[in-house]
């Protein structure tokens, strides 16, 4: 089943062509990693994807609910009720720095949902024990560490119970003895049959988590498969070279390089 | 000994009579232009632009033109408007704080504006992937965080306040400095400028002290 259909997506700022021509699919399911070099446009593709930014022109269909047909976007009451079964973890956290880690998880679901404080506590207890949090549940965001903050933002993206997950390079704000903490609890998320789609750096991620990478280049998605046809048959030019020079560039860092095995 | 307390009582009793015109102004200003600071900030936010426009306009000449000119041209001018002017036609003590609020408006609404810069992009977004509405956005996300960046200006602010009005004794409302310029000139000495600088050290004193309450509250 489909969750997202993308179809001859663009969009520029001025004369900057960032997105060319993009079509995907992410079915139900699905772990798509994107991975490409900077400035490559693939987190433009994902705020693309849930109204962070306005595309120019092309189809974004979400469960069958147009969010962007031929350019043209819906009312922002339909915006905004296609885009609340998406959920969105940020780079930077974006945690809500005045509300205690209870409070960043129940906001949401309290003031749009108006859900009942009972069933609310029970989930958000239950979702941070899941990211192991549970201890820190009164504690304020600027106590927490960075792979803390990250987890708290997954479970509060979870509390909305988004059919998708889109991850916006969670881990490149960290320490990298930290990223791992965070990856666990993707790599369960995904074992649980979460869709999600992930801009990432982690080759590791994508190579032994994720069933779908697409490779992108300066605005089009140059290559796309299984981890298995990307990192092992790259057909295009471009993919080997990139792929060789993060691998070189991880291989360097291969002491705090985190092994997923490690956290499964 | 006694007489020296006599006195001290003689001219310090009216000058708590004025201090309390003075405390009123000051409240009837701050309970105006808050809000009416807060819906100018909006306004210079706006998309469109005659009313951010107006809102910019507006701030630029209460912000450029002297208090004391605004003061006297609310009171003195106001009613000289041909038409209108019949209706603009206010007490004093309602002139000042007419006056006041809306020069003070000004003043807040910069400093609102200056808050919201301060808060972060991703703050909106992560509000709205989360499917906050705008106004969900603003009361539950923005305002709390723009109150605690804003505090010491907000204090600044209204500590200057308390001093500038004085400035209404102009329109010849009565309040502390009137009773003590009356004094002074009544007795040739000095003693109740002292006095009346006493009691604006009390109320800023006050004023200081319920702001360091405040900026604790909204630590995070």
């Amino acid at each position: 089943m489909e969750i997202i259909k993308v179809n001859q997506l663009n969009k520029s700022f001025g004369d900057n062509h960032v997105l060319k021509n993009i079509s995907f699919n992410v079915n139900k399911g699905d772990v798509m990693a994107i991975i490409g070099s900077s400035g490559s446009g693939k987190s433009t593709l994902l705020r693309c994807l849930i109204d962070l930014e306005k595309a120019d022109s092309g189809d974004i269909i979400m469960e069958g609910n147009p969010l962007l047909k031929d350019g043209v976007y819906p009312s922002a009451p339909e915006i905004r009720s296609i885009i609340m079964k998406m959920g969105m973890v940020f780079q930077h956290f974006n945690l809500f720095p005045h509300l205690t880690v209870r409070q960043n998880l129940e906001l949401a679901p309290k003031v749009v949902k108006k859900e009942e404080t009972g069933v609310m506590n029970q989930r958000c207890e239950a979702y941070l024990d899941k990211v192991g949090l549970l201890e820190r549940i009164d504690a304020m965001p600027s106590t927490l560490s960075g792979g803390e903050k990250q987890r708290v933002a997954i479970a509060r993206a979870l509390m909305m119970n988004p059919d998708i997950l889109l991850f916006d390079e969670p881990t490149s704000a960290l320490d990298p003895e930290l990223t791992g903490e965070v990856l666990s609890v993707m790599q369960s998320l995904a074992n649980e049959h979460m869709t999600m789609v992930v801009v990432t750096h982690e080759m590791s991620f994508a190579r032994e988590v994720a069933n779908k990478v697409v490779f992108m280049d300066s605005g089009t998605i140059l290559e796309e498969g299984t981890p298995e046809d990307i990192f092992k048959h790259p057909k295009e030019k471009r993919t080997q070279e990139f792929l060789s020079s993060i691998l070189r560039e991880q291989r360097k860092k291969t002491k705090k390089q985190y092994r997923l095995k490690k956290y499964c | 000994m006694s007489d020296y307390f006599t006195y001290l009582s003689n001219i310090t009793l009216p000058m708590l009579n004025g201090m309390v015109i003075t405390l009123s102004v000051f409240a009837v200003t701050i309970v105006l232009s808050i809000p009416l600071g807060f819906a100018f900030t909006m306004m210079v936010r706006s998309k469109y632009k005659p009313i951010s426009s107006f809102a910019n306009a507006y701030i630029y000449v209460m912000r450029g033109t002297p208090l004391l000119l605004q003061l006297m041209f609310v009171y003195f001018g106001l009613p000289l408007i041909p038409f209108v002017g019949q209706f603009l036609i206010f007490s004093r003590f309602t002139a000042a704080c007419v006056a006041f609020g809306m020069n003070y408006a000004a003043y807040f609404a910069e400093i609102f504006r200056g808050g919201l810069l301060a808060i972060d992009k991703g703050q909106y977004e992560a509000a709205k992937v989360l499917g906050l509405t705008k106004f969900e956005t603003m009361t539950r996300v923005v305002i709390p965080q723009m109150i605690r960046v804003c505090l010491p200006a907000i204090s600044n602010e209204t500590i200057t306040l308390v001093k500038d009005t004085a400035l209404v004794s102009v329109i010849a409302v009565a309040e502390i400095l009137h009773y003590a310029k009356t004094a002074v000139n009544r007795d040739g000495d000095t003693f109740a400028f002292l006095v009346a600088a006493a009691l604006y050290l009390l109320i800023n004193f006050v004023i200081t002290m319920v702001f360091k309450k405040l900026e604790t509250k909204y630590e995070f």
